[in-house]
């Protein structure tokens, strides 16, 4: 490099400088050096490196030119960058800059398309045209974009566009004159046009919109004024125009048909309006030959139609309360406010005409009423209802209900519900009658409140409607009645659903009664509120705890269910699920265990168990009954008869013994078989009493009750082997009682006068021990005697026992106990008799004192009274009876073994 | 010749005329406007008695539905040619007296120069339409020697006295090219006439 002047002078240049290049174009630069440099810096073009942005070039696309000028060519301009410059290898190691240029790659404009032009209308005067274009591909370079407008012998100032490439507005617009209008893009790579529009600005021009719109209401309450201006003169041109319209609150607009309008004004009268009705209109307009654009809709403007009068009556029904009394009807008329279009106006009250059909000659009564409702008080019959409206201009037609004794006439058929939507659509087949109209009540039903009914009409030409506000997962009932010239048929009614869930809740079981086998399950149906559909099966799913789960399904209309085949004794777990049509829910677990036994289980073993038992039973007492005989020897020792033992030898007399069997013969009766002591052998043939006898119990139980006397006895039977004595004690229980200690005493009853004194034995409590000859002798003497002697014995303890079974014998024993005195004066007696006299005459005494007792203790005392005698009789003669023995007790001066 | 015409003529005819009808409605709105703004804004009196333009044809004429459809077409041309001219110079003076001081005037009178010449333009496709040679302006524009330099207050009533004629010539170019419309005999003499120099 050489400075020059206090200047840097280049030692070469590139060749084109900065070129704008078209992109995908070949290029070609030059790097000459100077001539000045290359004596100075020996420096030649062979030695020319090129560089684009710091990075080599590859050496193909260098050329020597000379050996001042080197270049390089790109094939395609978009590998280029900036900046691209020429260097040296100075010395073949250094490099030097020689030179560099700037290189802009970049795109030709397109023809600038799809161009179109707006006049605007922005004043009364004043129009801008504004012409917008597709200015085309980008080109990376400054593209000049114009629009350019021009008439044939007029050319006008060039558009030049702001900040956009694509749009541009003129503001000198000039109408009636065809102009030319064209883009012109252009840029450093070449310049395009497009193609040109030729138009009349006036056939594409954009209006303003007719200003200051107002409505006004004529005469007619159908019809309403529209008024405007509009803000173009008809010198630039005539307008045609749309109105449109709709009631305010409605987004639905109505037009009035255009050719009505079609021509230039500044007025319309909008008809076929609806009365007292509030509308909304907008007006908008273009060039009368459609050539342009339709100008935006102008501001919207209310107005309100007239008044007319009420176009219909309105809807009407009514509901009969006939719980207060069947004669009386509290009848609650009931009727829907017009419609705002029906309505035409505001309506200032209802007049309500009754009049009572049933006589023809009955009053017309007649309400106004400002409500929509009436009630009344109408007494059972049938009426004719008639309603009007009215409003500030007249009354609408009258809307006629009947209201029948009864609904007698046809139903509809065929009642059903479908729902869409939100809509519930009602249906059904109209009856063979002409019906003049339907009235649809409906009402959603709550277990905790009222129905509250709403109600529609539907015209008689109709068999469906749908209703509105219908609540999903409620259930309504919905009765449609049809309304006859004459009268209105009955009410069809159907249960219904909008939309369907699964119940909120399950239903809650529980068990009624649990068996063996077997488990009622009770459960409450679930409330309508809970449903929230059609419950179309209960389903009850029970297990036990390993178990697998059983499921059973169950009639909706039920709410009990026997589940059978259960195992006894088990926990099962059950839970029941209520199922509508769009899904499930089950109630809470509810367990229970099921009962061991079944019912009548415990019956059927415990009767016949007692029934055996019972059976057993009797069989015992049969067997011992049959085997008593050897049951009592066990249990009853037999004792032998010290009669009949061997120590009775020396009381030889035996056949005192064998008066037994006479006395037996005398007294065959078994009631005297417990009286085993005292016989007397008497002439008369009285028969004794048991109380006769009954002294000799007594005694035998003083005895027993003193055992000093017994024990005397026992002491006296020292013959007796004492080890036999304590066998016989050893027998029994009784062995410590009178029972063991067998006494027997003899009472030796002389006869009366001559006659043979019968020997009576008596059992003794003498422990006086038996002999083995006795026994032996008793043996001996078996036969009817020793029978009888036993039968004594059983029936004495028998009599004893169970206080007399036989009833002569009960009633005697009652008889002895009254005349317990008499008995106790007899068995001193009978004690004292073989003493003394003396206290036999007491005894006498006694007993003549008591003869106000009765004949047989009479008897009784007497026979005994006589005794004494007998034995004072003959007391020498005691020895003379041997087959007696008397306890010491008994006869003191008798035989003492000791 | 209107039988001779193609259709392509007729239509371009008839889209020149109903153009240009409708431009000379607008430019006599737009000229009854700016007489308005032109009276107050140069402060006359709008009732002032104008004496007639020079180098403007009158636009009444007698026996004016004996007249040709060419002979019309060259008639407003050189009325409007005249108006061209005259218009021009108006604007000049208004810049001159005004400068920039009233824009709207200016523009308004701008507006009606363009619109004269439009109509010119107009006028001048009829006629080559109808084949007939277009008279040239330089000739006409040498033919009458300059207007002699006029005081402002007569370059104010000249103006006026333009705006006028203007008007006028305007309703009776609407009447004129309605003629023209119409298919009457009148238009099929037009060559015999137009052949007569």
């Amino acid at each position: 490099f050489l400075a020059s002047g206090g200047l840097v002078q280049s030692c070469g240049h590139i060749i084109p400088e900065s070129p704008v290049l078209a992109l995908g174009s070949s290029f070609t630069a030059l790097c000459i050096l100077n001539e000045s440099c290359l004596d100075f810096g020996n420096i030649y073009a062979s030695q020319i490196i090129w560089k684009i942005k710091n990075r080599l070039v590859p050496k193909e696309q260098y050329r020597e030119i000379n050996r001042t000028v080197s270049s390089v060519t790109f094939n395609d301009t978009s590998s280029l960058a900036t900046p691209l410059t020429c260097n040296i290898l100075a010395d073949g190691q250094i490099e030097q800059n020689i030179y560099g240029i700037t290189v802009t790659v970049g795109l030709a404009p397109e023809k600038p398309k799809n161009l179109s032009c707006v006049v605007h209308q922005v004043s009364r005067f004043t129009y801008i045209m504004t012409c917008t274009w597709n200015p085309g591909r980008h080109t990376f370079l400054d593209t000049q974009f114009r629009l350019r407008y021009s008439w044939p012998e007029e050319i006008f100032p060039d558009c030049i566009p702001k900040d956009v490439n694509n749009s541009c507005t003129i503001t000198d617009i000039h109408f009636f004159v065809n102009t030319v209008i064209w883009v012109e893009a252009t840029n450093a790579l070449g310049k395009a046009e497009s193609d040109p529009l030729i138009v009349d600005p006036i056939d594409i021009v954009k209006p303003l919109s007719p200003q200051n719109v107002s409505v006004s209401s004529g005469v007619l309450p159908t019809v309403l004024k529209l008024s405007w201006e509009n803000w173009i003169s008809d010198a630039v041109m005539t307008l045609k125009f749309n109105i449109r319209y709709r009631i305010a609150g409605d987004m639905n607009w109505m037009e009035v048909p255009s050719e009505d309008t079609a021509s230039p004004r500044t007025s319309f009268s909008v008809q076929g309006l609806r009365p007292y009705t509030e509308y909304v209109f907008s007006i908008r307009c273009m060039k009368e030959d459609g050539t342009g654009y339709w100008s935006d809709w102008s501001e919207e403007k209310t107005g309100i139609t007239t008044e007319d009068q009420p176009s219909k009556g309105p809807p009407i029904w009514r509901i009969i309360d006939k719980s207060h009394s069947p004669a009386s009807w509290t009848v609650h008329l009931i009727w829907k406010a017009l419609k705002p279009f029906e309505a035409n106006g505001v309506i200032l009250q209802y007049e309500v005409t009754v009049r009572d059909k049933s006589s023809l000659s009955g009053p017309v009564k007649k309400y106004n009423v400002t409500s929509t409702n009436h009630t009344l008080q109408l007494p059972e019959g049938t009426y004719e209802v008639s309603l009007i409206a009215r409003n500030s201009v007249g009354a609408s037609p009258p809307s006629v209900l009947l209201i029948p004794a009864r609904n007698s006439k046809a139903p509809v058929k065929n009642l059903r519900t479908i729902p869409k939507h939100d809509k519930l659509w009602v249906g059904w087949t109209a009856p063979n009658s002409f019906v003049l109209k339907y009235v649809i009540e409906w009402c959603l039903v709550s277990s905790s409140s009222d129905c509250i009914i709403e109600w529609q009409v539907a015209l008689g030409d109709v068999q469906g409607i749908n209703l509105k506000g219908i609540k999903p997962f409620k259930c309504y009932l919905i009765t449609v009645y049809p309304l006859y010239a004459d009268g209105q048929g009955s009410g069809q009614s159907v249960k219904a659903y909008l939309k369907q869930d699964r119940p909120s809740k399950g239903p809650t079981v529980q068990t009624k009664k649990v068996g063996k086998a077997e488990a009622v399950l009770t459960w409450n149906h679930l409330t309508v509120e809970e449903q929230n559909g059609f419950i179309r099966n209960y389903t009850i799913l029970y297990k036990t705890i390993d178990g697998n789960e059983t499921v059973v399904t169950v009639d909706p209309s039920k709410t009990e269910y026997t589940l059978s085949s259960l195992t006894s004794d088990t926990l099962y777990t059950v839970r029941m699920m209520a199922s509508t049509d769009n899904g499930s829910r089950t109630g809470p677990d509810f367990t229970f265990t099921t009962q061991k036994f079944g019912r009548g289980e415990i019956e059927a073993i415990v009767v016949p168990v007692c029934l055996a038992f019972l059976l057993i039973v009797l069989l015992g007492v049969l067997f011992c009954f049959n085997k008593r005989d050897l049951i009592k020897k066990h249990i009853w020792p037999i004792v032998p008869d010290p009669s009949k033992s061997n120590i009775a030898q020396w009381s030889p007399q035996v056949p005192a013994k064998r008066n037994f069997n006479s006395k037996d013969q005398m007294y065959p009766e078994g009631s005297f078989t417990d009286v085993s002591v005292v016989e007397i052998e008497a002439d008369d043939k009285k028969c004794f009493s048991e109380q006769d006898l009954k002294p000799f119990d007594l005694l035998k139980k003083e005895k027993s009750t003193s055992e000093g006397h017994s024990s005397g006895i026992g002491g006296s039977s020292c013959m007796s082997s004492p080890r036999q004595s304590v066998s016989d004690s050893d027998e029994g229980e009784t062995t410590q009682n009178t029972s063991s200690t067998v006494q027997y005493s003899t009472v030796v009853l002389n006869g009366y006068r001559d006659q043979t004194p019968v020997q009576v034995f008596s059992r003794s409590e003498s422990t006086q021990p038996l002999l083995d000859s006795e026994e032996r002798s008793e043996d001996h003497a078996g036969g009817a005697d020793s029978t009888a002697q036993r039968q004594q014995y059983f029936r004495q303890n028998g009599g004893q026992d169970e206080t007399n079974t036989d009833r002569p014998c009960f009633e005697r024993t009652k008889q002895i106990i009254h005349a317990n005195e008499g008995d106790l004066v007899g068995f001193v007696q009978l004690q004292i008799s073989g003493q003394s006299s003396q206290p036999l005459g007491l005894g006498m005494e006694k007993n003549t004192q008591e003869a106000a007792l009765s004949n047989v203790l009479q008897t009784h005392t007497e026979g005994k009274t006589v005794r004494p005698e007998t034995v004072e009789e003959n007391p020498l003669s005691f020895d003379e009876m041997p087959k007696s023995y008397l306890p010491q007790t008994v006869r003191q001066g008798g035989y003492m073994p000791q | 010749m209107a039988a001779a015409e193609s259709p392509s003529t007729a239509l371009r005819r008839r889209d020149l005329c109903s153009r240009g009808i409708r431009l000379a409605g607008k430019m006599r709105a737009d000229v009854v406007d700016l007489l308005d703004a032109y009276v107050e804004q140069q402060g006359l009196d709008a009732s002032a008695s104008v004496a007639a333009v020079e180098g403007v044809p009158l636009a009444a004429v007698e026996r004016w539905d004996e007249q040709t459809g060419t002979q019309r077409l060259l008639e407003n041309l050189a009325a409007y040619r005249a108006f061209r001219a005259l218009l021009a110079q108006m604007l000049e003076e208004q810049r001159e007296q005004l400068g920039e001081a009233d824009v709207g005037l200016g523009r308004a009178l701008a507006a009606v120069l363009l619109q004269v010449s439009a109509f010119a333009y107009h006028l001048e496709e009829l006629l080559r339409l109808e084949s007939r040679g277009i008279p040239g302006e330089e000739e006409e524009e040498d033919g009458p020697p300059p207007p002699p330099r006029l005081s402002l207050f007569e370059q104010k009533l000249r103006g006026l006295g333009v705006l006028r004629e203007l008007a006028q010539w305007a309703v009776r170019s609407v009447r004129d090219l309605r003629q023209l419309t119409k298919p009457s005999p009148a238009t099929g003499a037009a060559p015999g006439l137009a052949e007569s120099p």
